[in-house]
């Protein structure tokens, strides 16, 4: 979680990511930064994230984002 | 057809209020699906049959979905992970053979009804050859119900919707009568519990329905249509105009097509919640986005997230994108590969996005323009981080946030001016105008509009214009509005009426706007 976390403080220092709720809802990450967090999260983690799983129930948080990590981990 | 008339609003739309009070809860839906099929058989008469082939088409297919997908889980049970891996390989691969053939079954209607000649034309013209052209006339809404079927099949394909066994619900789904000609593009999750609660006309949902659509012609016909004939004077004639003239007719256009656009959603959406049935919203306060890219995500939002879901990421994460992105990545940095991923599938998105609104170099052009325009934001988003940390200038800052604004809104405007054009060196003659002979001082005013009609425009603008503020501050106005005294809600509903009608650009001196999206 903690490399997580300094990963999204790398695409905006600007956010609280241990509390934001809506990161996607609230534009604190456009397209493009989902795309850094994608590429950045398949190198770190070593998963693959799908298409499908990019809404923005998985990602409105640093907590949802993780849970999808640790999901993806499990169906590896 | 324009959902502005009076046939669409006081004839079928009331007739078919009032039957649906009478009609017994069972057949409410059946009757909503009538309703559609009988205007679309009104339009397009039988042209019914391709948006029948479409519907039955995604059907079948979302069922084939499910038996494979109910057989793979079946085999699935029980079995070591590689081998569970391997049998949803070897069923994933059926399915993809009757996504890949349903997308082109239904893709293939869109080529041949909406650029089949386009694309004739542009061959004649490189081979210098003399293909008959075929002129054909597209069913109604097809831009907007084939996008809506490809998302319902492909989220089905992804498990992600579950398969509609009951075909009513699909028919309805993809010809539902507000929805059909204009949008929004609808996913099958937007509507499928709407379609399946008991509603009911209550008077709550009467009022409230009739109020958004009051608002839509409010902003159609005291707003788009009053502007409609200095747009068309200043597009049909450029040369006769300076460039500040063609400027403000460009700005003209742009307001013209945001009140025209939203205008119609506000009678779709109103339509809708009359019968209780919630459809998503459209449009939220474009004018206030601060760039492009938050523009797109204002403005025609089912299209954009239509484009995002369907294409954009798909593309970003396919995997020649990926293996040359991790290549960059190893062998530049982080930030260039997904610059050029974001730069591959923004200029899928934008290509299609201009071939959508229309079989055109101009339309081409329009998604062009953006395409460029949002890429280079990508692209200097980090040495603008920079100058502002320098600055010291927070993102936060209101004279800063209001600067982005009128940016933005001035970069739209040529984007909007590069659409209405009648083609691409009109539009670089306009545009050639502006930056070279602009003069202020010069601007012609008074083409097709008088005084009082600016009167009229500009405090039409102004309610508009507060309106949004308050919707950007979250503040529900209609809400708000329903908590008055009767005496007050009447007064303000009669208001409206009254100002349409007396206030209303129609009659001689006047040219309505055509519906717009109803072409595309």
């Amino acid at each position: 979680m903690e490399k997580l976390i300094e990963i999204l403080e790398g695409l905006n220092p600007e956010v609280d990511f241990k509390t934001c709720n809506d990161l996607v809802d609230g534009r604190h990450l456009d397209s493009l930064s989902i795309l850094s967090l994608i590429s950045e999260i398949e190198s770190e983690f070593d998963v693959v994230i799908p298409t499908v799983e990019i809404i923005p129930e998985n990602f409105n948080s640093a907590k949802k984002i993780w849970e999808l990590i640790e999901r993806l981990e499990e169906d590896n | 057809m324009s959902y502005f008339s009076l046939k669409y609003l006081l004839v079928f739309l009331l007739a078919i209020v009032v039957v649906y009070i009478f009609t017994p809860k069972k057949l409410k839906r059946l009757l909503l699906l009538l309703a559609s099929y009988a205007l679309f058989l009104k339009v397009s008469k039988k042209l019914v049959i391709y948006l029948l082939l479409s519907t039955l088409s995604i059907y079948i297919s979302g069922l084939l979905f499910k038996k494979i997908d109910d057989k793979r889980n079946i085999k699935i049970k029980g079995v070591d992970k590689e081998k569970r891996k391997e049998i949803k390989e070897k069923y994933k691969s059926k399915k993809k053979i009757i996504l890949i053939c349903c997308i082109l079954f239904n893709v293939s209607f869109l080529f041949i009804f909406k650029y089949l000649t386009f694309f004739t034309n542009i061959i004649n013209i490189i081979f210098s050859s003399d293909i008959k052209v075929l002129k054909l006339l597209a069913p109604m809404g097809i831009s907007f119900y084939t996008l809506s079927a490809l998302s319902y099949l492909i989220d089905v394909y992804n498990e992600k919707q579950e398969a509609e066994k009951n075909i009513v619900k699909i028919m309805l789904y993809l010809s539902f009568f507000p929805t059909i000609l204009e949008g929004p593009i609808l996913k099958y999750s937007d509507v499928k519990d709407e379609f399946e609660k008991k509603s009911k006309v209550t008077y709550k949902n009467f009022c409230f329905g009739v109020q958004r659509i009051l608002y839509g012609l409010f902003k159609k016909f005291l707003i788009a249509d009053r502007l409609n004939m200095f747009v068309k004077l200043v597009f049909d004639n450029y040369t006769n105009y300076n460039g500040s003239t063609i400027l403000l007719g460009a700005l003209f256009y742009t307001i013209l097509l945001y009140m025209e656009f939203s205008g119609t959603m506000d009678v779709v959406i109103g339509s809708a919640e009359i019968f209780d049935i919630k459809l998503p919203e459209n449009f939220k306060q474009p004018f206030f986005s601060k760039n492009i890219s938050e523009f797109w995500s204002r403005w025609h939002i089912t299209l954009g997230l239509w484009f995002k879901n369907y294409i954009f990421y798909p593309v970003s994460l396919s995997k020649p994108v990926k293996k040359l992105t991790t290549f960059l990545r190893n062998k530049i940095n982080a930030r260039f590969s997904v610059i050029v991923m974001s730069a591959i599938s923004l200029f899928a998105v934008w290509s299609l996005n201009g071939l959508w609104h229309g079989a055109g170099f101009t339309y081409i052009a329009f998604g062009y323009y953006h395409f460029i325009l949002i890429l280079l934001g990508n692209i200097f988003e980090p040495l603008i981080v920079k100058i502002l940390n320098k600055l010291k200038i927070s993102r936060q800052n209101k004279v800063y946030k209001f600067l982005q604004i009128i940016k933005t809104s001035f970069l739209v405007v040529l984007g909007e001016l590069i659409f209405r054009a009648k083609d691409l060196t009109t539009a670089i003659g306009m545009l050639k105008s502006i930056f070279t002979n602009f003069n202020i001082t010069k601007i012609n005013f008074l083409l097709g509009m008088d005084s009082k009609d600016y009167i009229v425009l500009i405090i039409s603008i102004i309610i508009v214009f507060i309106i949004s503020i308050l919707k950007e501050k979250n503040i529900n106005v209609r809400e708000k509005i329903s908590e008055k005294h009767i005496v007050i809600r009447w007064i303000i509903y009669y208001a409206l009426i009254l100002g349409i009608i007396v206030f209303g650009a129609y009659g001689p001196g006047y040219d309505p706007v055509e519906p717009i999206y109803a072409d595309f």
